[in-house]
């Protein structure tokens, strides 16, 4: 008997924004991550209510990957967010709300959707060709010649994580040493293609940040017999990607037919201690295996000097290959070819509190170096891991362009006092070009503006106002306890540390309307070096990711959807 | 589909929790520790619990804070053993502190600065008033001479020394005067003892010990005890001088009376019946041994081994798997025969055929054996430890392991059970400590005690340094941070404001510790009637530190604890223990401050309040 199921029929939604649904979805969805945004942002915990992990963080990776949603249009924000963060690690929450703002802001604004498009596209190339620009003042060209902007770039990157609760000389020191593992990571002697280098993190739970140090080479953990140690140097290594651990798992679910009475066990274990009579006569003194080695191998080979190490990891394999220059053995059925070994220049065994870890050094110089992070417990430490692989990114990219922009929202207001004031002046112009009256043109770019104002201010959890000052359209921060009446008395530098307050300074609440101004350049001679600094490379493409996701979003009619 | 959820928080129902939780281990911090049940309401099963780990451990906190509040105990609980009631005081105290500030309307950036601050002034007071052990030992070894003197500074005629010696001449004559390195006598042994500061080259263990019990004078004296026993053992090996918590282990012993624990040298396991009586045959001779890291039977593979899945056999002499198990019995036995093994130890579990087969040919398996003891055998013996037994090799087999019947227990719940000895004699023994209580309940708790006291021992030799202890660190974190708090409230700006009263606020939570490890209802008067008297007189430490003594005898009249002998003995705290205790502590404040909301992956009661569907 055949049962037939009643189909649901697909659900069409007409012009999606105009639901109340998904603008509070929208909202709410703007609010859980612009309260996590910047330094003083607060944290969420991430959990599935049933006694799974806690993850406590503000990390966009983690919030946006922890969110799902039966709206796809959520989920295609969350996506292209998502895609921005894995190219460039940075900028994903300033995406995220940019982007978020921006719808918010057109629906308010009422104006047609296509006119938003056409004039936040414009005013998109308006934003990346001043940024481009060689003159621009909220750019700063980075000096390689000296660590300090490095880290500087650094520490922003750091500090705008609270849940790794830094005190200011830890802060300091994971700085210095982000930098120090990003330069190691750098080849001197360059060949034809430059290729950079690894930095392997090895988490420490229970030891204070400040134990957290670099060390050139690489830092496996240690086997538990590992027996004794000849360090003799160098050493030829061999590196085993296949399993060892005695079955055929490059078989996947392939069927294999046998007579009885064979012992396949004991044939692929001939097979191992084979291999490993091979690699004795070549001379191995040490034998590494991403998987399991059997333990009669283990032993068999233990017993003959060698040192083994098993279960290394496939995040391991790049950087041991990059470091001994061993061609990793994907099967154990044919004999190893002599240019799969590798060589390493020295081995040595170091502890970090109660760990021991095998420190492996490069015969040359090989650019790959290990970090150990040290943190007090597992929340902060894994947050810290995360932040420091995100700085290592950061800094790589200023290898591609090596400026930064202002950070702590100086870069947005000073942006918005920009397009402001070339919008204004290019109005006839530009609102012929895009096919628009005049008004809706400045109400768009009005919207635009608000909405990189509007990051700024995201960056402010405790009460404080957010200010702008009229001469060089930096963003300032007035704390909410504060009584004077003097803004100068209080505020001593706007939020990226690139200007210092003066007498006769004038300020004007970001929320409300002031009087259009061109920003005026930093002063080049001036002794102040900005102390927040954020990625080009990232903040760039989160521009573009932020105004085309909330492009095509705005651009929906329908949403159709299958229930079955 | 699945849908975030995201709770929002306004209320700090976070910090709520927190302190809710931090206000359960009220009665279980202190040296007088009350146990406590946790009973299943559906299974009607019930522990006894008698420390501030095992609460939380045996409650089911499935809340995002609790599960925070699990990995910080945990985290403590694995590196301390001890100090994690402290911790979890301590998060329920600050907790309050913060939720204090947010209802002034304090920002949270600036509760977390002030904080830190505070924190630091504290840690600073654990720098400065820690004690050296050398210095302690010099103290200990004071006998009642009442000449009185600083000891770090050169002797000078001090104002306060008539003051003291009036104290302690109204105490008893007899009671011996311990207090901080700042006193110290002039006569007697302090001679010897100064001009060779060197000379108590091994620090004597038990002078510690006492002092830092806490309350658990049984579990030190069998923890000191260990510590000996150990150093007597490998005297000559430098490493060893820090009381190796590796080469100790604990048997569990049930319905034996509690005044039967003690320590004995080596490795002390439970036997049945028929390795009973294969242990009286091999009793007092060299053993030759073999250790087996897996399991010892024929199905077991390594970890991370597959197997062959979709394998097809030809033919139909298919082996069954009993006959299969017959034959790898049969090849065990006869390798473990030819190699004249005596005795197998094995990390993992034993098949009860293979125990049986190998108790017929006399020869001992133990299962479910501590590594720590592989690692001893391994030392002494030249053993080498194998996964497989079939791998065995003559190589592989050590020589001169001893068994001893360390006692017969007769039968319980009618099993006969045998207590034996496995020692491996010469360098890097092992010793083992047997916990007996009569009360099975009560195990868990007294081996806990153990190890915390064994920790302790372990730690303030690693440390080098102790903190006066029975809240004398904190009354002088108060002291500090008040005086702090007054200085800053001089200064007149607002934002120093703030700063003086979160301040107060974090003293008022170290005199709330205060008052709970004294358990002493009167407590908060005497800490602050302590503290007005010190702001009138000169601020001395050891000034100080005397009348945090002589509140303690005070307290121990008030609150009727052991009123018939007022504590003789100075309490000392671990130094790393505790300002790792208050570290975590703050960090899980300021985790929890700044989380403002959930996200919940996964299924959700509908049952909650604030719930958003994204």
């Amino acid at each position: 008997m055949s049962r037939l199921v009643k189909k649901s029929p697909s659900v069409c939604t007409d012009l999606p924004l105009n639901t109340t649904e998904l603008c509070s979805k929208l909202q709410l969805m703007k609010e859980l991550l612009r309260s996590s945004y910047g330094p003083t942002g607060r944290l969420k915990q991430v959990h599935n209510n049933i006694g799974g992990s806690v993850v406590t963080s503000s990390a966009s990776s983690v919030l946006l990957q922890a969110i799902s949603s039966s709206q796809p249009i959520i989920n295609l924000i969350k996506t292209s967010i998502l895609g921005h963060i894995h190219r460039f690690s940075d900028c994903g929450l300033f995406a995220a709300v940019f982007c978020l703002s921006l719808i918010e802001e057109a629906k308010q604004g009422g104006l047609r959707e296509n006119v938003v498009i056409r004039v936040n596209n414009h005013l998109l190339t308006l934003c990346t060709d001043y940024l481009q620009q060689e003159d621009c003042s909220c750019k700063v060209r980075l000096d390689f010649c000296s660590s300090q902007s490095l880290v500087t770039l650094a520490r922003s990157v750091i500090s705008s994580k609270p849940t790794c609760v830094l005190t200011e000389p830890e802060l300091v020191h994971i700085s210095r040493l982000a930098v120090q593992a990003f330069l190691l990571t750098v080849p001197c002697n360059i060949p034809e293609t430059v290729r950079l280098g690894r930095t392997v993190t090895v988490p420490l739970e229970g030891h204070s940040v400040l134990e957290s140090a670099v060390f050139p080479g690489l830092l496996l953990d240690m086997p538990e017999n590992l027996g004794p140690v000849h360090l003799c140097s160098p050493l030829c290594m061999v590196l085993f990607s296949a399993s060892l651990a005695g079955d055929l798992s490059e078989l996947g679910d392939g069927r294999i037919e046998m007579h009885s009475g064979v012992d396949t066990d004991s044939q692929i274990l001939d097979q191992l201690l084979q291999l490993g009579k091979q690699v004795l006569n070549d001379e191995v003194k040490l034998f590494v295996c991403q998987k399991v080695i059997h333990p009669v191998l283990q032993h068999y080979l233990r017993c003959n000097g060698l040192i083994v190490i098993e279960r290394l990891g496939v995040s391991l394999m790049e950087p041991l290959i990059q470091l001994s220059g061993a061609q990793p053995v994907a099967t154990l059925h044919t004999n190893i070819p002599s240019t799969a070994y590798g060589r390493v220049h020295k081995v040595s065994i170091k502890q970090f509190g109660s760990k021991k870890m095998v420190h492996l050094q490069p015969a040359g110089e090989t650019a790959v170096c290990s970090m150990i992070l040290c943190h007090r417990n597992e929340t902060m430490l894994n947050e810290l891991k995360l932040v420091c692989q995100k700085t290592e990114h950061v800094l790589r990219l200023t290898l591609r362009e090596p400026c930064a922009l202002l950070g702590g929202g100086c870069t947005e207001t000073h942006l918005a006092a920009y397009i402001r004031h070339k919008s204004n002046n290019e109005i006839s112009k530009s609102s012929s070009v895009l096919g628009c009256t005049q008004t809706e043109y400045r109400l768009a770019a009005e919207a635009f503006c608000r909405s990189l104002e509007l990051v700024a201010m995201a960056l402010e959890h405790d009460g404080g106002s957010s200010l702008i000052d009229l001469t060089h359209a930096h963003h300032w921060i007035l704390p909410s306890d504060a009584t004077e009446e003097q803004p100068e008395c209080v505020m001593r530098f706007c939020s990226c540390g690139a200007v210092e307050s003066c007498q006769n300074k004038k300020w004007s609440y970001l929320n409300t309307k002031y009087a259009e101004l061109s920003p005026a350049p930093l002063q080049t001679a001036s002794p102040l070096q900005p102390t927040v600094l954020d990625s080009f490379t990232a903040k760039m493409n989160a521009f573009r990711v932020a105004v085309e996701t909330a492009n095509l979003v705005l651009d929906v009619k329908y949403v159709i959807q299958d229930f079955n | 589909m699945l849908e975030s959820v995201i709770i929002n928080r306004r209320r700090h129902v976070g910090l709520q929790k927190v302190s809710a939780l931090g206000g359960t281990v009220r009665s279980s911090i202190g040296p007088d520790k009350n146990y406590k049940f946790i009973q299943d309401e559906t299974s009607g099963e019930a522990v006894l619990v008698g420390s501030c780990f095992r609460i939380i451990d045996n409650l089911e906190l499935t809340c995002a804070v609790g599960q925070l509040v699990h990995e910080t105990i945990r985290a403590h609980h694995k590196e301390y053993r001890t100090g994690t009631g402290c911790l979890l005081f301590l998060a329920g105290a600050w907790s309050r502190v913060a939720l204090d500030c947010l209802h002034r309307g304090i920002s949270v950036k600036y509760i977390i600065t002030c904080m830190s601050e505070g924190i630091d002034i504290c840690l600073d007071v654990c720098k400065k008033s820690s004690v050296s052990i050398k210095d302690l030992s010099v103290i200990q070894k004071c006998t009642q001479d009442l000449g009185l003197q600083r000891s770090e500074k050169p002797i000078k005629p001090n104002q306060e020394t008539p003051n003291v010696r009036e104290k302690c001449l109204n105490m008893s004559a007899q009671r011996k005067l311990k207090l901080s390195r700042h006193f110290c006598e002039t006569k007697s042994e302090m001679s010897s003892t100064v001009l060779h500061p060197d000379a108590p080259d091994l620090p004597d263990v038990a002078v510690m010990a006492e002092s830092l019990s806490h309350g658990c004078e049984n579990a030190m004296r069998l923890a000191v005890q260990a510590a000996e026993m150990l150093l007597k053992m490998n005297r000559q090996r430098v490493s060893d001088r820090l009381f190796d918590i590796s080469k100790v282990m604990t048997c569990v012993l049930p319905a034996l009376p509690e005044d039967c624990s003690c320590v004995v040298e080596g490795c002390v396991v439970l036997l049945s019946d028929e390795q009973a009586a294969v242990s009286h045959g091999l009793k007092q001779r060299p053993l030759k041994v073999a250790l087996v890291t897996g399991d010892l039977s024929q199905t077991y593979r390594h970890p991370g081994f597959k197997g062959l899945s979709g394998t097809r056999v030809h033919g139909h002499l298919d082996l069954s798997a009993s006959s299969k198990e017959d034959e790898w019995l049969d090849k065990v036995l006869k390798l473990l025969l030819s190699l004249e093994v005596d005795l197998v130890l094995t990390a993992g579990l034993a098949s009860p055929k293979v125990i049986q087969l190998c108790c017929r040919h006399h020869i001992l398996v133990v299962e479910k054996i501590n590594p720590s003891v592989f690692t001893a055998v391994t030392s002494s013996t030249g053993a080498v430890p194998v996964s497989y037994a079939t791998q065995l090799t003559e190589h592989c087999v050590g020589h001169g392991v001893k068994i001893e019947i360390w006692r017969d227990l007769g039968s319980y719940e009618r099993k006969s059970l045998l207590a034996v000895n496995i020692s491996t004699g010469g360098e890097g023994g092992l010793v083992t400590a047997v916990v007996t209580s009569c009360i099975n309940g009560k195990l868990q708790a007294l081996e806990d005690q153990f190890w915390a006291c064994v920790y302790r021992l372990h730690h303030a030799l690693k440390d080098g340094a102790l903190l006066p202890g029975a809240g004398g660190t904190e009354l002088l974190c108060v002291h500090k941070l008040l005086e702090q708090a007054e200085h800053r409230s001089k200064t007149g700006s607002d934002a120093s404001f703030y700063r003086g009263l979160v301040f107060q606020l974090i003293a008022d939570g170290l005199i709330d510790y205060i008052t709970a490890i004294t358990k002493g209802t009167q407590a908060r008067t005497i800490v602050r009637k302590q503290l007005q008297d010190f702001h009138r007189d000169e601020i001395i430490a050891g000034k100080f530190l005397q009348l945090v003594l002589e509140s303690e005898r005070e307290d121990a009249v008030f609150s009727a604890v052991k009123p018939d002998k007022a504590p003789a003995v100075k309490v000392y705290d671990n130094l790393s223990s505790k300002q790792e205790a208050w570290r975590k502590a703050l960090d899980l404040v300021f985790l929890v401050l700044q989380s403002d909301a959930e996200i919940i992956t996964g299924v959700v009661q509908k049952t909650e309040e604030n719930l958003m569907q994204l």
